[in-house]
């Protein structure tokens, strides 16, 4: 790949995701809080959505988690396990979870395009990013199986890129100049998914009710103030 | 103790007709929105039937209200755990078609359509897809009036331990009505299964709101109200609810499904109780206790130490003095004639009723059954004392009977009194009425004036301290929809 194209898409285009992902997260937070909600459409849909929305959201949600190990430097995974045990690990948890939310997604897909009552209620926006998690997914896996075999360097590489990024090594891009080009798509489709997130309805990954366990009792009664 | 005031109504439903004025006037004010075309923050149901939604009282079905888990009070559809669990997708919340699918006549096309070979039609619009729905597989009220098959409405939980066989008999068929509206209870699981903490109860009078800001649409309370009274609305993904006309009540106005009750059943009033006890008496361990439990909660709005102590406590002198001529106390307290629904919920529910008489007139006008004066014995119902008893206390049918009891006796001793113009005092032996009591609850009950069924005190407003920091905490989608608008342009179909 063209040298000054890698640099675009590895160097800049993260910390470029990045800064638009933070503004969104915080201006959103800040000024429109109240617009960020589940947007669930179970109450107008039939009974496929409890399979489809289960292991869709099971399975990114462990996908996602398994993601965050790239950001854990080498000399602290050594301590408890090699890289090659570490890549094992993350290939087959990943290809399990990952399949597991791409069938969750088809299902919820299938009832998006089909079910009249989703189809009179869907924006363009909703098609939009769940065909784009699907593909994100899709090609996740297709890279998982390309390149499963090839040196543990090329392994290492990604997390040694994804540290670089985050602590604005101005090289970063080198570091995956001769990579393959599945984990290129995927993670240039994954920064995208990061730049438009705070402007799409997966904001509500971020509200997920954690409070919910710290709050003493059940029940709330608020004073007027 | 910690004293708490609460808002709390009375239905009469010997005097309901089930006009439905209540629903209607109700659904103009507060539902009459896109999102929200199916929810009755009011609806009216005919009873013996499964209602609105599909069997709402079956809790087998729904998981709503409490249960009792290793004597711990948990909600019926699990701990937090297991509520956090059914984010994704919930198991057992209802989904539009167990309420109905929301519709519409498309009228306009008698105006614009061309010539017609045939005499034109409406038909029915779906207002969730526009399309035209071959059929209308039902509405809030398709049972209305005994509509239906006798075999589909007896489906309902009510007529447990009852012979329902029987009534299923033409001749032995009865009929009552039961409005319905959230019930602002002392202990709403809708607030207890709230993840985001977005359900609250007012301090100042009890009423349960859903701080439109704060609600994340996890959808949890709609499984979790017992009366599945809390609605999800499809356009704004959030939850709605009966706000007991909150505006309305702080001005000291009644709520609009009292205001334009045609046959005056509706009263309101305060209540002062003792909120440490909620969590003991919700968690009563036999349910035929509950109803006594519940009244045990209530203090007297009379006691000088009452009043006192909720003085120091910081209740305003306007709320003790309209709990002291509260019209709930009376029916509730005084006379027992007053109940609540479903107390085994164990939710507390604030909105109770009066159960219905249904004498057999025209067996006793022939003589074969028998009678206390001119009216029939309160044994001789129409609609059988256990099946109100599964509605109001539990199935524990001795307090029904008795309030039954009192109430014929009231219209026997009125009636010597106006018709016969000599006080016959024998009929009210054995129901611990005196005649003031009698003709006190004559007045309030029977002619009912306005300002003895409505007692509300205007809030303290004044002492608001930020009025802004409140926009759209009080349960409905914010009054400034351009506000939304604008930003939802911003970041494109939110």
């Amino acid at each position: 790949m063209d040298n000054f194209i890698n640099n675009l898409l590895f160097t800049y285009f993260p910390l470029i995701a990045l800064a638009i992902f933070w503004f969104g997260i915080i201006t959103r937070l800040i000024m429109i809080n109240k617009t960020v909600h589940a947007d669930s459409t179970q109450f107008i849909a039939d009974k496929k959505v409890k399979l489809g929305s289960n292991l869709f959201h099971v399975g990114i949600i462990l996908v996602f988690f398994g993601h965050l190990t790239l950001f854990i430097p080498e000399w602290v995974y050594h301590m408890v396990m090699t890289t090659e045990t570490k890549r094992i690990i993350a290939l087959t948890m990943g290809s399990f979870f990952g399949t597991m939310a791409v069938v969750g997604m088809s299902i919820l897909i299938i009832r998006r395009f089909n079910a009249p009552r989703m189809k009179a209620n869907s924006s363009i926006l909703d098609y939009f990013i769940i065909i784009l998690l699907l593909v994100e997914a899709v090609l996740g896996l297709t890279a998982v199986a390309g390149t499963a075999t090839t040196p543990i360097e090329k392994y290492a590489a990604l997390s040694e890129w994804a540290q670089a990024v985050v602590t604005f090594q101005p090289d970063a891009g080198a570091i995956l100049i001769n990579h393959s080009i599945q984990y290129k798509i995927h993670i240039v489709t994954g920064l995208f998914i990061f730049m438009i997130f705070p402007y799409t309805k997966l904001m509500h990954m971020l509200v997920y009710p954690f409070v919910y366990f710290l709050r003493s009792g059940y029940q709330l009664v608020r004073r007027r103030s | 103790m910690n004293i708490r005031a609460q808002i709390a109504m009375v239905m009469n439903l010997d005097k309901c007709i089930g006009c439905h004025t209540c629903s209607v006037t109700c659904k103009n004010v507060w539902t009459s929105r896109k999102g929200v075309e199916y929810v009755w923050f009011n609806n009216v149901e005919t009873k013996p039937g499964i209602g609105y939604p599909d069997e709402w009282e079956n809790q087998e079905r729904w998981k709503g209200g409490w249960k009792i888990d290793k004597d711990r009070l948990t909600p019926k559809m699990g701990n937090k755990l297991g509520i956090m669990k059914n984010l994704f997708a919930s198991p057992t919340m209802p989904t539009i078609d167990d309420y109905y699918e929301p519709f519409t006549f498309n009228y306009s096309i008698l105006h614009k359509g061309s010539k017609f070979k045939t005499p034109p039609t409406a038909r029915p619009h779906s207002i969730l897809t526009g399309k035209v729905m071959e059929k209308i597989e039902k509405t809030p009220n398709w049972e209305d009036d005994l509509g239906g098959e006798f075999k589909n409405r007896s489906k309902e939980t009510n007529f447990k331990n009852v012979p329902k066989d029987i009534y299923g008999e033409f001749e032995n068929s009865f009929i009552m009505y039961l409005p319905r509206i959230c019930e602002h209870c002392l202990n709403p699981t809708c607030v207890a299964v709230c993840p985001s903490g977005a359900i609250y109860k007012r301090e100042e009078d009890g009423i349960v709101l859903i701080d439109q800001d704060r609600c994340r649409g996890w959808r949890q309370c709609v499984s979790g109200c017992p009366y599945k009274k809390v609605y999800f609305n499809w356009e704004t993904h959030k939850s709605e609810k009966c706000t007991f006309c909150y505006p309305r009540i702080e001005v000291g106005e009644s709520t609009i499904c009292s205001e334009s009750c045609v046959g005056r059943i509706r009263y309101i009033g305060m209540i002062l109780y003792d909120a440490d006890k909620i969590k003991e008496v919700a968690a009563t361990p036999d349910e035929k206790d509950l109803y006594e439990e519940h009244l045990n909660m209530f203090l007297d709005p009379n006691d000088p130490e009452v009043i006192a102590e909720a003085q120091k406590q910081g209740i305003h002198h306007n709320v003790l003095e309209a709990a002291a001529s509260s019209p709930i106390y009376k029916m509730a307290i005084d006379w027992k004639v007053a109940f609540p629904l479903h107390p085994e919920y164990r939710t507390l529910p604030m909105v109770w009723y009066v159960p219905p008489l249904s004498p057999i007139q025209s067996a006793v006008n022939s003589g074969t059954i028998g009678m206390n004066g001119i009216l029939p014995d309160v044994d001789d119902m129409r609609i059988s004392h256990k099946y109100l008893a599964n509605l109001f206390t539990a199935g524990d049918e001795k307090p029904i009977k008795e309030a039954l009891k009192r109430m014929l006796a009231m219209r026997a001793y009125m009636r010597s009194k106006t018709v016969d113009k000599e006080i016959n005092t024998e009929v009210l032996e054995g129901t611990g009425l005196t005649p003031e009591e009698t003709e006190k609850m004559y007045h309030l009950m029977a002619i009912a004036n306005y300002k003895d069924r409505f007692v509300i005190p205007t809030s303290h407003r004044e002492e608001a301290k930020n009025v802004y920091q409140h926009q759209s905490s009080g349960g409905y989608p914010d009054g400034d929809s351009n506000d939304t608008e604008k930003f939802k342009n911003l970041f494109g179909g939110i």
